[in-house]
């Protein structure tokens, strides 16, 4: 039995999709009760559905043997996973973003304000990439306000099609890292349920290639 | 009232039931290391910050000030306080040193890690070579079974393997840090977009793949031209030939995978791993550089067991059976309930004697709540 954490929302039905491409029988997983343990004795699958950012949490603690998480929840939680699949959904970029002024010029500015959800990515990018102490302040949502109400200069968001920066006057400054959904696996899963795992990934991989 | 109830974040009282396990299998592990030759030592706890820092991160250490205020801190592992221990002394070569001892681990805890923790280990100090490594994995495996943790995996993997593939490939220090966390997670979306040629990626990705036994070792070997990864192979090759001696082959695979987190290993490492807990409740290697820090060259291989994990993965595959103290309990008249209850004991049933004057009823109630299985109410009544 193999248990999967999945992240609520589309995102979890779209990770249904490519398992059932592979062959996978999912009925159990499409159960639209609010039920958020579902599981297919038959088919050796039990899926849970968590807060995505929380599936790193259940993936290394062993709760869950696989996990699917968007690639910016594991740079901000740096778990102890193993990250063996790009499953291509959810495609977006984490950027730095500001007034459209600003660009080219972010440097220019001494001790930056930076508005985030993600406070461990922004040190770590501010900090080990750029070598620049900064002032983080952590948000929750709506993250956009903050360049906007004079309450940090910068923001680091996910960009998806950038329509609500452009909206506000803001724009991407520069791109921090690239996102998308990986498959995760508790690393004594793996070794412990190898049997299982290792041609799952394998007709996934298959699965994605195909596509 | 603050705190004054609760055990701090991270650490645990062991309850009764759980405590009295604990002790049988910490004697079962001690007997392991005595029967294999290693003595036990006992470190205070407390050790200088000095002692650690150049081997772990500071904010993971305990760390507190003496009246002098010389910087402590509290024991964080079994092998560094063992090499401090021998490396200060003119121990002829090798000395094999056990322990069974708490550690203390500031940080994230969790998922039954805890920051305070039991582990036993051994460490083999002044040996080199596979047939050192072997002993201590041998010793790894045996102890895990000792305990009744009977499904077990041991992931081998080395570290001059990497060291010796990355010169290899001729890759700077900044590209190895990447590859290295890459490998570690088994993260073959970053290899694959890294900037080397198809054939270099593919090694690299042979590395992230689960392993095998004697056949990852064959299908990698070919690729190989680096003379520190070949030995490193061939170090691993004996170690399984060794393991198959023992028997032990069907724990063991080889996991190319395994050179992250701890820095000061330097050869062979392994982990072992069980159901139901997601942290391995094994962990060891060769470090023949830790020495090197306290001033002796002194080649060693060692190993620790978890005990707070392993007894968690016992409770959670229904392989734990909490442990009673006394299963008789006598009461009534006094003088005679202490002669029954010293007789008892003299011939090694833990008896409770009733210090309390339950009368009888009250005393097969009390009895009958604790599970004590026998209750013996002497006289006075007639």
């Amino acid at each position: 039995m193999l248990t999967i954490a999945l992240p609520k929302g589309r995102l979890a039905d779209q990770t249904l999709d490519i398992m059932e491409k592979a062959g996978y029988d999912v009925s159990a997983a499409r159960d639209k009760s609010r039920k958020l343990i579902l599981e297919d004795k038959d088919a050796g699958l039990r899926f849970i559905l968590s807060k995505p950012s929380d599936v790193p949490t259940y993936v290394e603690y062993g709760a869950a043997d696989i996990g699917v998480v968007g690639k910016d929840t594991l740079l901000e939680e740096g778990r102890q996973l193993y990250e063996v699949l790009d499953l291509g959904l959810g495609k977006c970029r984490m950027c730095v973003a500001g007034p459209a002024e600003l660009k080219d010029k972010l440097d220019e500015i001494p001790n930056k304000r930076v508005g985030t959800k993600y406070p461990n990515i922004t040190r770590s990018y501010f900090e080990g990439v750029k070598g620049e102490s900064v002032e983080i302040i952590k948000l929750n949502g709506s993250v956009e306000l903050a360049p906007l109400t004079g309450l940090a200069e910068v923001i680091v968001d996910i960009v998806e099609s950038g329509r609500t920066l452009y909206e506000n006057g803001l724009d991407v400054l520069e791109t921090v890292a690239d996102i998308s959904a990986r498959l995760v696996v508790n690393r004594v899963s793996m070794k412990m349920k190898e049997d299982e795992i290792k041609p799952m990934i394998t007709k996934l991989k298959e699965t994605l290639a195909e596509e | 009232m603050g705190n004054k109830f609760y055990t701090p974040d991270g650490f645990n009282d062991q309850f009764p039931g759980i405590c009295g396990v604990k002790r049988e299998l910490e004697s079962k592990l001690r007997n392991l290391f005595l029967l294999n030759g290693y003595e036990e030592i006992e470190t205070p706890g407390v050790e200088y910050f000095d002692v650690y820092k150049e081997f772990v991160k500071e904010e993971e250490l305990y760390k507190f000030t003496d009246s002098k205020g010389s910087l402590l801190c509290n024991r964080y592992d079994g092998t560094i306080p063992t090499v401090r221990f021998c490396a200060g002394r003119n121990y002829t070569l090798p000395v094999r040193f056990s322990y069974i001892e708490n550690m203390y681990r500031s940080g994230k805890a969790g998922g039954g890690k805890l920051s305070g923790f039991t582990q036993g280990g051994i460490e083999l100090l002044g040996a080199s070579g596979a047939k050192s490594d072997a002993e201590v994995l041998a010793i790894a495996i045996k102890s895990a079974l000792e305990i009744g943790i009977t499904d077990l995996q041991v992931s081998i993997g080395q570290v001059k393997f990497f060291k010796g593939l990355m010169n290899q490939l001729g890759i700077d220090e900044e590209g190895q840090s990447k590859i290295k966390n890459a490998i570690a997670n088994r993260d073959s979306v970053t290899i694959e977009k890294l900037d080397i040629s198809k054939e270099d990626k593919e090694t690299l990705l042979m590395l992230t793949e689960a392993g095998g036994t004697y056949d990852t070792i064959d299908q990698i070997m070919p690729r190989i031209t680096d003379e520190g990864a070949k030995e490193a192979l061939s170090n691993l090759k004996e170690i399984l030939d060794i393991m198959e001696r023992y028997g032990f082959l069907k724990y063991v695979s080889v996991d190319l995978s395994l050179i992250e987190s701890i820095d000061y290993y330097t050869g062979m490492v392994f982990k072992g791993y069980t159901y139901e807990v997601g942290f391995p409740i094994i962990s060891g290697g060769r470090y023949d550089d830790v020495a090197k820090s306290f001033g002796k060259d002194i080649q060693a291989v060692g190993f620790s067991l978890s005990l707070t994990l392993a007894i968690t993965a016992l409770m959670r595959q229904d392989k734990f059976v909490p442990s009673k103290c006394a299963s008789v309990i006598v009461g009534g008249d006094f003088e005679l309930a202490t002669a029954t209850a010293e007789a008892l004991r003299a011939e090694g049933t833990p008896a409770i004697l009733d210090t309390t004057g339950m009368d009888e009823e009250t005393l097969e109630n009390y009895a009958k709540e604790k599970g004590i299985e026998t209750v013996m109410y002497m006289g006075g009544e007639a």
